[in-house]
């Protein structure tokens, strides 16, 4: 017992050691913390944040930008202090797993002086982030519905596919709720399908049995979209209803520019918001410009006008 | 008259609908060293667990200091002073010695555990016992005997009124047995009552104040010790003279060429140099002390464990080294000393234990394994070795040590064995069926098979052997034919006051 | 007459004593869930309904089938949903490509199924000579592959989906939506794949050796069977079960990414579990795996049917139900 406790001591003085062996730098260096692509739209996250990197460092030979992943909020707070210890950062750009158990690392990381930018899911706390850059959580939900209320011509009866239990997913919810309150569309029922393609699929599979009439389904995010439309060929019902997705994935956007029924629009909640992120943030380095603040970025209807406005073939999102 | 400690009036008791006991009444006096026997399924392990709580009686009254009492499960005869110390070890292997001393029943103080005391109170039990033990070694590095003795200090740490040892010297030396005798006696002397159940009769006659016999669930008498000799217990036991334990020798074996050729043989920390030469139709026997290296050898013949050198030969053609599905292919089987770890799937049914090595003949014409084959041979087997079933889709754990053995053997011969080796073939059976597995290794070398007996208990060996290797530390000490085999002159080479490096 | 009554009552008898409960239990507790099902909605029992329920078993429940084998010698796999996910992956970006040379032709996807139950095979070999030959427990091996080809599909897929070229999906789309003598095709394939499970775990050496495997190591050993080439044997099966999932989840949405085939592995061991096989191997109860799989199908789609329950509670009930089911089961055997 003795010997571990020993062991566990050296092995926590150790460490200190080489985390305070930090290097002195030039450079300004920015790190970017966001989740592993564990589905769509953190895929394309991943994807845009590369993108960026690389073009952001060949214009500004003075800037340094880290890109680390994490699979869990846990992890996530783990790459937080390697960035600060190992890396010294100047500047902070991040997406947080969760907003709750990644509050107070990001915090520390702002008393140690280091510029904080916050994307897509706020921090619990308020006058943490310098900057923060979002897609409109709870102007999805209502554009969605604004839409629907349009199209059904304010009546009709829905299904509704949501995401995974969370902050984001509860806000486009209520948002949604609270436009059709005002009208005559019936909720016939909702159900979590996780932002992911084959519980879309399993379960609209069931909506379908049991529901004889469904005038409209709000799918939330394309990745269940997907699923859904395949239940709804195979029960051979695509004439009966139509689907709101959401997110901006390539292939959702390609069957809107098409003019596919089946999928009239789109709502955007873009992946490359973490761009736009490190841009801001990098700005602050190389110009004069005044950045602090909030940038929220709008849920926009895509239609089949406007819809090449938003088709990124090369994206994997 | 002395109290009684405990005692049964009129119990039965069955398992499903095999009856095992019938009105079994049994007497145990404060302080006395009562011997329990009985051929293997007699009931005698189910007696004992009925009065440690670990089963209940279907009817009759069991009664402790002449009170009707009844244990609901081991940890209320405990708290009541009965204490059971079991045949297969109870024990946590990757725990010290204190800690498995204590198990269940740890000190403490102010909410934990005190290891000091508990280190002070194992130290204490273990020297009372006489062991060299180290209190704070894992179990599993030590060796039965060790494992044996840290089960009854286990016991002792309960400060138990009434100890009930099932076979408690079936592993241990004979200097160790020596010390246990005195451990039991003096315990007695404080007034501790003991059960003691052996398959050994010379322990019993040594060590005992009264013996019960029980035959087939029923109890046959009970008697002072000092008034029965070993075959008045025996006959009691089977019910039948026991006239001849050991069937005769035949005459010596015709030697010409071996059928098994061992040359020098080396297994790391086990076996050094061992050579050995086996003839058709001998029985030979292979004598020794506990870890004298014999079963490391044999699994070294048999491919079941690597060898760092050597060769086997088996009528002139080498054997591979490394797999035992040669070895059977050539007919050559091995029954290892570790029966219920090693010998047999004692959660699977008799059949598949039958077939194992043999399913290639229990095929359908398509190649599917043919259940009606496979239900024959057991069938067959259970004849030709009189095993007792209490069903035919029982499981092997279901069934008593003996006819465990039994269905072990069963399971060899079904590849027609040439050479057949056999490790501790009666460790824990009975004596009807140790006289039954002595004829069969007798008619096997009749027929012209060989066959190896490796043995601690050396009247086996004597009885049996047309001829004996003794070993000791890993090395073959020498070897003895003719009137040379008796047990002094084992003895001589096997504690290392004969013989060197022979063969 | 009288006497061929008497000895086909006979046979009725002894056919009820070989049928253990432990073998039933997994049915009754199928069924149970099927009249709880239709009381929640009537909806349940419609013709469509049930199709969709026991088609998606099938996935889980073909894994689950090689899964039985794996745990009947006493060890456990946790790859097979990431396996899964590789080789949709590998089997998409191999079909796009052939395309280009082949076109949509039953060609492409032919020779995209043969790919996937070549990967399947060789991830088990894998999986299995790292845990032999290796002497490292299957639990920390299969926990390493799971990470490995999770993390494989979604450098494939580059953080996205990867998906099947329109054309080839058309064509290959049947093998999931299909049906035969109004049977869906998954189904039938799950039911081949059952009984050929069936007959090798009950009628074959390998399943005898892979049930003493399970029942005692040392003993196996001792019984001259080649513990460590059974055990690789077992992994292979496994993988190839995993490919035969594959092959018929492609179809269904054409794409995958690093969310296909997540957690499947704890579905098809608590199949296994559920149908009544231990986890410490030694039994197998393949028809009780096929049991258990639909067991799980029908929970999520009761869930599903039903607006009784919050479905913030999903999980809870999920829960309820597994433990009830096996409950059902255990109790009924007395």
């Amino acid at each position: 017992m003795r010997r571990t406790i020993v062991a566990l001591t050296i092995l926590c003085l150790a460490l200190l050691l080489i985390g305070s062996a930090a290097v002195a730098q030039d450079k300004v260096k920015i790190g970017v913390s966001i989740p592993s692509a564990t589905h769509g739209w953190t895929g394309g996250v991943n994807y845009w944040a590369r993108v960026t990197q690389e073009r952001l460092q060949a214009t500004y030979p003075n800037l340094e930008i880290i890109l680390v992943t994490a699979g869990s909020a846990a992890e996530q707070a783990n790459t937080l202090e390697d960035l600060y210890a190992i890396h010294n950062i100047d500047a902070l750009v991040i997406l947080p797993f969760e907003s709750d158990p990644l509050t107070d690392p990001v915090d520390m990381l702002k008393q140690q002086g280091v510029f904080i930018t916050v994307v897509d899911r706020g921090l619990t706390r308020a006058g943490i982030e310098d900057i923060y850059v979002a897609g409109d959580n709870p102007g999805m939900g209502r554009v969605s519905a604004e839409y629907m209320v349009e199209a059904l011509g304010g009546k009709g009866d829905i299904v509704i596919l949501r995401g995974i239990p969370t902050v984001i997913d509860n806000q486009r919810f209520d948002a949604f709720m609270e436009v059709i309150a005002e009208t005559e569309i019936n909720v016939l029922d909702w159900q979590y399908a996780y932002w992911n393609r084959d519980d879309g699929f399993e379960v609209m599979q069931d909506f379908l049995a049991r529901f004889p009439k469904i005038d409209a389904v709000w799918a939330q995010d394309d990745d269940i979209a997907l699923g859904v439309i395949e239940a709804v060929k195979q029960a051979g019902r695509e004439e009966e209803l139509f689907i709101v997705g959401g997110a901006g994935m390539k292939e959702m956007i390609k069957r809107v520019m098409d003019g596919d029924r089946l999928i009239p629009v789109d709502v955007l909640y873009p992946p490359n918001m973490i761009a736009t992120a490190m841009e801001v943030t990098a700005l602050r380095y190389v110009s004069n410009a005044a950045i602090l603040g909030h940038y929220i970025l709008d849920a926009t209807l895509v239609t089949p006008e406007n819809a090449h406005l938003y088709y990124f073939p090369d994206s994997p999102f | 008259m002395a109290e009684l400690a405990m005692q049964t009036i009129k119990i039965c008791k069955s398992y499903g609908t095999v009856p095992v006991l019938f009105d079994v009444d049994f007497e145990l006096k404060k302080g006395e060293i009562h011997a329990l026997i009985g051929e293997n399924g007699a009931g005698k392990s189910t007696l004992v667990k009925i009065l440690a709580g670990y089963h209940q009686q279907a009817s009759g009254e069991l009664l402790r200091r002449g009170k009707p009492v009844t244990y609901p499960n081991t940890g209320a005869a405990e708290a009541d002073g009965v204490v059971m110390i079991h045949q297969e070890f109870n024990l946590a292997n990757d725990l010290t010695v204190e800690e498995n001393i204590f198990l269940g029943k740890e000190i403490m103080r102010r909410g934990f555990l005190d290891k000091a005391a508990m280190r002070q109170r194992s130290a204490e039990i273990l020297q009372n016992l006489g062991t060299t033990i180290n209190p704070r070694a894992r179990v599993k590095d030590l060796s039965v005997s060790d494992k044996q003795m840290v089960e009854i200090a286990k016991a002792l740490a309960l400060n138990s009124e009434v100890l009930i040892m099932d076979e408690p010297t079936a592993v241990l030396t004979a200097g160790e047995i020596d010390v246990l005798f005195k451990i039991i006696r003096a315990l007695r002397d404080h007034g501790v009552s003991i059960v003691y159940i052996s398959h050994k009769l010379h322990e019993v006659k040594a060590l005992a104040d009264r013996v019960t016999v029980l035959r087939d669930g029923h109890r046959i008498c009970t008697e002072r010790a000092s008034e029965l000799n070993e075959d008045d217990m025996a006959r009691l036991m089977v019910g039948r003279e026991l006239s001849t334990l050991f069937p005769p020798k035949g005459q010596a074996p015709h030697r010409s060429a071996p059928v098994l050729e061992v040359q020098k043989i080396s297994c790391p920390r086990y076996v050094q140099n061992a050579s050995f030469q086996l003839y058709a139709g001998e029985v030979l026997g292979f004598a020794g002390l506990i870890g004298a290296g014999r079963t490391e050898l044999m699994e070294c013949v048999v491919g079941l464990r690597r060898r760092s050198s050597g060769t086997v030969l088996y009528r002139g053609k080498p054997l591979s080294a490394r797999s035992y599905g040669d070895a059977i292919r050539n007919r050559i089987v091995y029954l290892s000393e570790d029966r219920k770890g090693k010998g047999l799937f004692t959660s699977m049914p008799l059949a598949p234990n039958v077939t194992i090595l043999s399913l290639h003949e229990h095929l359908t014409r398509f190649g599917f394994l043919d259940g009606r084959k496979e239900e024959a041979t057991l069938d067959q087997t259970i004849e030709e070795f009189d095993v007792r079933i209490p069903s035919k889709r029982a499981l092997v754990s279901m069934l008593s040590g003996g006819n465990q053995q039994k269905i072990a053997l069963g399971k060899l011969m079904q590849v027609e064995p040439d050479i057949v080796i056999l490790d501790e073939p009666t460790r824990g059976i009975d004596v009807g069926t140790k006289q039954q597995v002595y004829y069969f290794i007798r008619e096997l070398a009749e027929r012209g098979k060989s066959c190896i007996l490796i043995s601690s208990e050396l009247p086996e060996i004597v009885g049996l052997s047309d001829r004996v290797i003794v070993m000791r530390s890993g090395v073959v000490m020498g070897e003895l034919t003719g009137e040379e085999v008796n047990e002094e002159e084992i003895m001589l080479y096997a504690t290392g006051v004969k013989g060197g490096m022979a063969g | 007459m009288n006497q061929e009554a008497a000895t086909g009552w006979a046979k009725v008898k002894e056919l009820g004593s070989r049928i253990s409960w432990q073998d039933v239990g997994p049915l009754i507790a199928v069924f149970a869930l099927m009249v709880l099902g239709t009381a929640i909605n009537p909806t349940f029992l419609s013709m469509g309904n049930l199709t969709n329920v026991f088609t998606r078993s099938a996935f889980t429940g073909i894994i689950a089938i090689g899964a039985t084998f794996v745990i009947g010698t006493g060890s456990i796999d946790l790859s097979v949903g990431s396996m899964a996910a590789f080789n949709s992956g590998v089997m998409i970006i191999f079909m796009n490509y052939l395309v280009q040379h082949w076109g949509a032709t039953w060609a492409t996807v032919t020779a995209a199924m043969a790919l996937s139950l070549l990967l399947g095979a060789a991830g088990g070999l894998v999986n299995g000579l790292v845990i032999t030959k290796g002497r490292i427990e299957s639990f920390i091996v299969t926990l390493g592959t799971m990470g490995i080809f999770r993390s494989l599909v979604t450098y494939l897929a580059n953080g996205g989906t990867l998906s099947l070229n329109l054309p080839v999906r058309g064509l290959y789309r049947p093998v999931y939506y299909g049906t035969f003598l109004k049977i869906p095709i998954p189904l039938i394939i799950f039911c081949l794949v059952a009984m050929v499970g069936a007959v090798l775990m009950y009628k074959t050496r390998f399943g005898r050796y892979v049930l003493a495997i399970g029942s005692s190591y040392h003993v196996a050993h001792y019984s001259a069977i080649n513990v460590n080439r059974i055990r690789v044997l077992t992994y292979i099966l496994q993988g190839i079960c995993v490919a035969i999932a594959t092959i018929i989840y492609v179809p269904r949405l054409g794409s995958a990414s690093g969310t296909t085939g997540y957690g499947w592995e704890l579905e098809a061991i608590a199949a296994v579990i559920i149908g009544g096989t231990a986890m410490k191997g030694g039994t197998a109860k393949i028809l009780g795996t096929v049991a258990g799989a639909i067991i799980f199908s029908i929970i999520g789609n009761i869930l599903n049917l039903s607006d009784a329950i919050s479905q913030y509670l999903n999980g809870a009930v999920q829960g309820l139900i597994i433990i009830g089911a096996v409950l059902v089961q255990r109790t009924s055997k007395e």
